[in-house]
């Protein structure tokens, strides 16, 4: 197993100097600079905006820049932000932080709500149940999670027209936007946390809907798989109750692909939840790396990437390991 | 609005007059409900921008932190929401000379830092001297120079301060309304380590608690990407009173939201849990109608309160060395003449507002009603019109596609372009390119990459990549409402002929007027400059103006203090932060 893990690692390298160089070519193919905006400000001078493009290296060739930056990296420092001098590193720990939080737990709303449903739709495949499960979790990986969340939000404001008017509760069952409530800072850290859990559920809820159906589906024909294999039928033949052989036989090995895929949600962690966190205000990547987008504060973009391509190739190479400790049958040398 | 004529030496007085007392008054014109305030409560309102430092020296835009702690600070100089004049606030007195190019400051006594170490003018030339340094890049560097040559600021006794300018300037004057910045910390930092170690202060990291600030409330908790939560300053009611002397401001807390959306903003305001809010449309207007209806929430809108401080145009290239018929067309004033009266002002007002807009004729926002010209030339929709002045100029025939053509054949057609991603624009766009096809005119639209857009439009010299962009303009300053880098020939906004050199006598006119008027200090002449200036370029229609959209406002009545009607605007806001109050 060593031998495979320190070959992995070195495969590793040639990986990641080709995605940030990808990434700094693309990044700099967009037209203009982070001063672009600036230059149609009536009252600032050209000279001006020239002397900042210098100051900010952005009037070197682009291979320059690029290898200074991987030089930066190659000593753990991301580079600084144009817009507010500081350090990227700085400027992204935190919403990557307050990602972390609303994918954790969309990742348990997941599993929570998946995992029953595949198992029953095999077990009692083909009857209504099964057909209702397909068709609310393909409703929920069909409908873009934005939009979701405005409708959900919608929901709670209409909500409030019915509570307010059949027994005089005027307020909003779920906070609709933000991450905590305004008194959050005097709050016990109890409190805290509660109230950090009661502004998630609905953006959290919105993003475990989109993942349901892929995960029920695949999970259901993992079950039928083996359910129909022979060992159940030995299991059966032994007389093992109905909920042992579904559980402990046919789920256990039905289960190991989404195992192996812990790994991959390595990414996932930072990668945020997308447009919800713009529709609730959510202060996580999604909203932060628009942003820098937009002002094409381009150390802050790739940052980033360089932040989910690490990631993602540690986390491929744990999902790796995390298969060989799961099923006996595969041997790394 | 503005009833005043203002000449410095006259405001020199006044400020005189103004300053017999030790504090300065915050007078009752200036709010709704004079006598109604109660202290305590707390103001919740949102921004939409996360701040991405706390450092006054390095900040680039809105910020939700020195929005409030910093440019709510101890200014020398300043200007309530009912008229231009300038009035002493940190200063006890000030006086302009007679060639109005020195500017004498006395600082008022008992002004505290939050930390309650005082004031004194060692802050203000920190200030000046980080702001002037090119390696600290502060945003305020240029404002710093009229052309060249810098404004220069000196003490000159213990609590004194001369401004020296090389010339009167009218947009340059407002530099008097210098805020102060903390000598003792971070001056200190700046004479240690210079300007490297001055910017790298003060970042989003900082334990707000150290920071220090001159302001109504200071912020002591600051979250990234969630809000800022400010508390009273106690020191700043010490010089800062209502005009029954009692200390401001009234509200003991202000929580500044960080919202990255409008309609998350709205849906807090909806919620109950903001208390002020800019509705961004007409459907954002209509919701919080039905919620204050439905008696969800208790809130004032007002919508079309007035139009807001930017410009939207059309402006085409005159600088076309490799297609000279296009180049010609394009310096052609019947040309532009007939373009502006292909565009329906009352339908892009209908169609793309909701009817929340109005017609822009000259190059002064909307909003500036005491520098706009209203009598300029209006070439106002009509096509007709619009098919004879090109026929004038050659185009009286069409082709089989229907198009006009000269006597050479040439096809009359151009390629309009906006930047992508702005729905209101591109439907100003098309509605255009609709009336002009009705007589003749082939205008293709476009969608570009915004910074494409721009640097086809900054581009410079005799051939430049594109024939007309439509786009606008937001800055400029209510004390000469044109910009420095758009009027006069050769700076880098004067988009339709950036050849460097002007190509008409009309343009040589405006850069002359231009600088004639910044340097006329008398408002009331500076004025008649100003709208001489509009009806050159209304004539000529270098760019044609369409239309400006309008603001809306709303807040929660549990708020009190708010503008008395009539002074609310873009400009200067809907309240004066200290005069607001929390209702019981």
């Amino acid at each position: 197993m060593l031998p495979f893990i320190i070959r992995r690692f070195f495969h590793l390298i040639p990986t990641f100097i080709g995605s940030t160089l990808l990434a700094f070519i693309i990044s700099q193919l967009v037209p203009g600079d982070f001063l672009s905006q600036k230059a149609l400000e009536p009252n600032v001078r050209p000279e001006t905006i020239e002397r900042l493009r210098e100051r900010f290296g952005l009037n070197q060739a682009w291979y320059v820049q690029y290898f200074r930056w991987m030089g930066n990296i190659a000593q753990g420092d991301l580079g600084l932000s144009f817009d507010s001098n500081q350090p990227v590193i700085n400027l992204i720990a935190r919403p990557i932080r307050n990602s972390m939080y609303l994918v954790i737990l969309s990742i348990v709303m997941l599993w929570a709500v998946a995992i029953p449903l595949g198992v029953y739709s095999a077990v009692r495949q083909y009857s209504l149940g099964d057909q209702l499960v397909s068709a609310v979790s393909y409703f929920g990986l069909a409908i873009p999670n934005f939009f979701f969340a405005q409708v959900l939000i919608l929901a709670i404001f209409l909500l409030r027209g019915y509570t307010g008017e059949w027994f005089g509760f005027n307020k909003l069952l779920l906070p609709v936007a933000q991450m905590t409530s305004t008194n959050h800072l005097n709050l016990s850290p109890i409190r805290q946390f509660l109230d950090i859990f009661w502004h998630m559920l609905m953006p959290a809820f919105v993003v475990a809907t989109s993942g349901i159906a892929g995960f029920t589906r695949v999970l259901r024909g993992q079950m039928l798989e083996h359910l129909g294999s022979d060992f159940i039928r030995t299991a059966r033949a032994k007389g093992l109750g109905k909920r042992s052989v579904t559980y402990k036989h046919a789920l256990r090995p039905a289960i190991i692909p989404f195992v192996a895929g812990i790994g991959g949600l390595l990414p996932a962690l930072i990668g945020g939840a997308g447009l919800v966190e713009i529709v609730v205000s959510w202060p996580g990547i999604t909203p932060t790396f628009l942003e820098a987008i937009r002002q094409q504060d381009i150390y802050v973009v790739l940052g980033l990437l360089v932040i989910s391509s690490l990631l993602l190739m540690v986390g491929n190479l744990i999902s790796d390991l995390l298969l060989a400790v799961v099923d006996p049958r595969i041997r790394y040398g | 609005m503005r009833k005043f004529i203002l000449s410095l030496a006259v405001l020199a007085l006044v400020s005189l007059a103004l300053a017999d007392g030790h504090a300065f008054v915050w007078p009752n014109a200036w709010t709704a409900n004079p006598g109604e305030a109660v202290y305590g409560g707390t103001l919740r309102f949102s921004d939409i921008e996360d701040p991405r430092t706390l450092n006054p020296f390095v900040r680039a835009e809105a910020n939700a932190v020195l929005d409030l702690a910093d440019d709510d600070g101890a200014a020398l100089i300043t200007r309530g929401p009912d008229s231009d004049v300038w009035l002493p606030y940190a200063a006890k007195s000030f006086t302009v000379s007679e060639d109005n190019t020195v500017v004498d400051v006395v600082l008022r006594d008992g002004i505290k830092w939050s930390d309650g170490t005082p004031v004194t003018i060692q802050d203000y030339m920190f200030r000046y001297l980080a702001e002037t340094d090119p390696d600290v890049g502060s945003n305020a560097y240029d404002s710093w120079f009229i052309g060249d040559e810098q404004i220069l600021l000196e003490a000159t006794g213990e609590d004194s301060l001369r401004f020296t300018f090389p010339k009167p300037d009218r947009i340059a004057f407002p530099v008097v309304a210098l805020l102060p910045a903390p000598d003792h910390i971070l001056g200190e930092v700046y004479r240690a380590g210079g300007a490297e170690a001055l910017i790298a202060e003060w970042g989003t990291e900082v334990d707000v608690a150290s920071t220090v600030w001159t302001s109504p409330w200071v912020p002591v908790a600051f979250t990234p990407g969630e809000r800022v939560i400010f508390e009273r300053n106690e020191y700043w009611g010490e010089w800062n009173v209502d005009e029954a002397g009692n200390a401001l401001p009234y509200l003991d807390t202000v929580v500044s939201n960080i919202v990255e959306s409008t309609d998350a903003e709205l849906n807090l305001f909806l919620a109950g849990e903001l208390d002020l809010f800019a509705p961004q449309n007409l459907d954002q207007v209509g919701l919080i109608n039905v919620a204050v209806q439905n008696g969800d929430i208790d809130a004032t809108v007002l919508e079309n309160v007035s139009p807001v401080a930017s410009s939207q145009f059309i402006v085409f290239n005159w600088n076309m060395a490799s297609n000279p018929f296009k180049q010609e067309l394009f310096r052609s004033v019947n040309f532009r003449r007939a373009m502006s009266h292909l565009v329906d002002r009352p339908a892009i007002i209908e169609l793309v507002y909701g009817g929340s807009a109005s017609a822009m004729w000259s190059n002064v926002y909307q909003v500036l009603d005491f520098w706009v010209n209203n009598d300029v030339p209006r070439y106002s929709y009509d096509p007709e019109e619009a098919a004879r002045l090109l026929a004038e100029i050659g185009f009286g025939s069409t082709n089989d596609d229907g198009i006009l053509i000269d006597a050479e054949g040439n096809e009359l057609g151009f390629t309009l372009a906006t930047n992508s991603g702005n729905s209101q624009r591109e439907q100003i766009l098309q509605i255009f390119a609709d009336s002009a096809r009705e007589i003749g005119v082939n205008a293709e639209t476009s969608a570009l990459d915004f910074n494409l857009l721009v640097d086809q439009l900054l581009s410079t010299g005799e051939d430049r990549p594109f024939d007309a962009i439509l786009i606008g303009l937001r800055g400029g300053s209510r004390d000469w409402p044109f910009g420095s880098n758009v009027i006069p020939c050769g700076t880098n906004l004067h988009m339709y002929n950036t050849s460097g050199e002007c190509l008409t006598p009309e343009e040589t006119r405006m850069t002359e007027l231009y600088y004639q008027g910044r340097e006329t200090l008398d408002t009331e002449a500076a004025r008649e400059i100003g709208l001489e200036i509009q009806r050159i370029q209304a004539e000529l229609q270098p760019q044609i103006y369409t239309v400006s959209p309008a603001a809306h406002g709303a807040w929660l009545n549990r708020v009190g203090g708010q503008h008395p009607d009539g002074l609310i605007n873009t400009i200067v806001g809907f309240r004066e932060l200290p005069l607001t109050f929390q209702r019981p």
